[in-house]
């Protein structure tokens, strides 16, 4: 799952190699932290959050598959708010 | 600037002195596997590997295989999400407006599908945007799952034709339900040359939903 948001995330920004995906245990499964470059952070979120969703729906599939849930936060990095 | 061959043990050692040469980063070039490397025993008789890099202005249209591209993406994708399953290429339509097909065959891929077709909505967003970036210029690829979109397509043609009858013989307009828009323009082309309803799409964003109404002679609603 992780590697999936890796994978999306590098192949979609400018600065690949500030990439950085967090995985953290949570209730009921894992959440997933991904924080990119600043001026990256429009690149993962989209035109109304159209690229976080769509990053979100494949999570969903690959954690069914897994048998868990996973959740995405994008982490701002100018501000530390989770989008 | 121009392309440069480099031979080095692994493919990403090559690919990172190409890159220092050309002082380029990994996504503003293609990269080509000339010669797959062979591991020897203790470096006996092993084959370094070899590739051409090129910056990707320097790329013509003919150059980029795009349909070999997409199939990549698509196919990484499929695999960090944990779904065993094939990719064939193909390409639609004419020569000069070829459209890319991937079509995604295996076993327990409703999954792919997801709710009103969700989650192939979602892979092929991500495909065409991935590719788009690479190649910084836009790229309309198509992701099925075992023909579903062919059969949508057909089911939508179908219930247009029904509801245009409906419209035609009750005279009162009938909205249908909310639609992507690749979707909506299934419709709208159905009916386009129908000589008793017309179609308009209503609404906003994800709820934009298609209306059918009755039509005078000059094409106007009634």
């Amino acid at each position: 799952m992780k590697e999936l948001i890796e994978y999306i995330a590098k192949s979609i920004v400018d600065k690949p190699e500030e990439v950085v995906v967090i995985e953290v245990p949570a209730e009921d499964g894992v959440i997933l932290k991904l924080q990119v470059a600043p001026e990256d952070t429009g690149k993962v979120i989209g035109k109304e959050g159209r690229i976080a969703k769509a990053m979100r729906t494949l999570l969903r599939v690959s954690a069914i598959r897994k048998g868990t849930r996973a959740t995405l936060e994008i982490i701002s990095d100018s501000s530390e708010n989770d989008l | 600037m121009e392309r440069v061959e480099i031979s080095a043990k692994s493919e990403e050692e090559a690919v990172d002195i190409a890159l220092a040469e050309l002082g380029m980063s990994r996504s503003e070039v293609e990269v080509v596997v000339l010669k797959k490397g062979r591991g020897g025993l203790f470096g006996l008789g092993s084959e370094e590997v070899r590739v051409r890099v090129t910056p990707l202005e320097l790329l013509s249209d003919e150059d980029v295989d795009v349909g070999g591209m997409a199939k990549g993406v698509l196919e990484n994708l499929l695999d960090l999400t944990g779904i065993t399953a094939s990719v064939t290429l193909g390409m639609e339509g004419g020569e000069d407006q070829a459209v890319i097909t991937l079509d995604i065959e295996g076993e327990d891929l409703g999954i792919l599908i997801g709710r009103r077709g969700e989650t192939l909505s979602s892979l092929q967003y991500l495909v065409n945007l991935i590719i788009s970036r690479h190649l910084k210029s836009r790229v309309g690829v198509v992701v099925d799952v075992e023909g579903y979109r062919q059969r949508r397509y057909e089911s939508l043609r179908l219930l247009a034709r029904r509801m245009a009858d409906q419209v035609r013989s009750t005279g009162r307009s009938v909205t249908l339900e909310s639609m992507p828009a690749s979707e909506r323009r299934i419709i709208h082309i159905e009916l386009r040359d129908s000589p008793y309803v017309i179609t308009q799409s209503i609404g906003q964003g994800e709820g934009r939903k298609i209306a059918i109404l009755s039509r005078d002679n000059e094409g106007q609603p009634l």
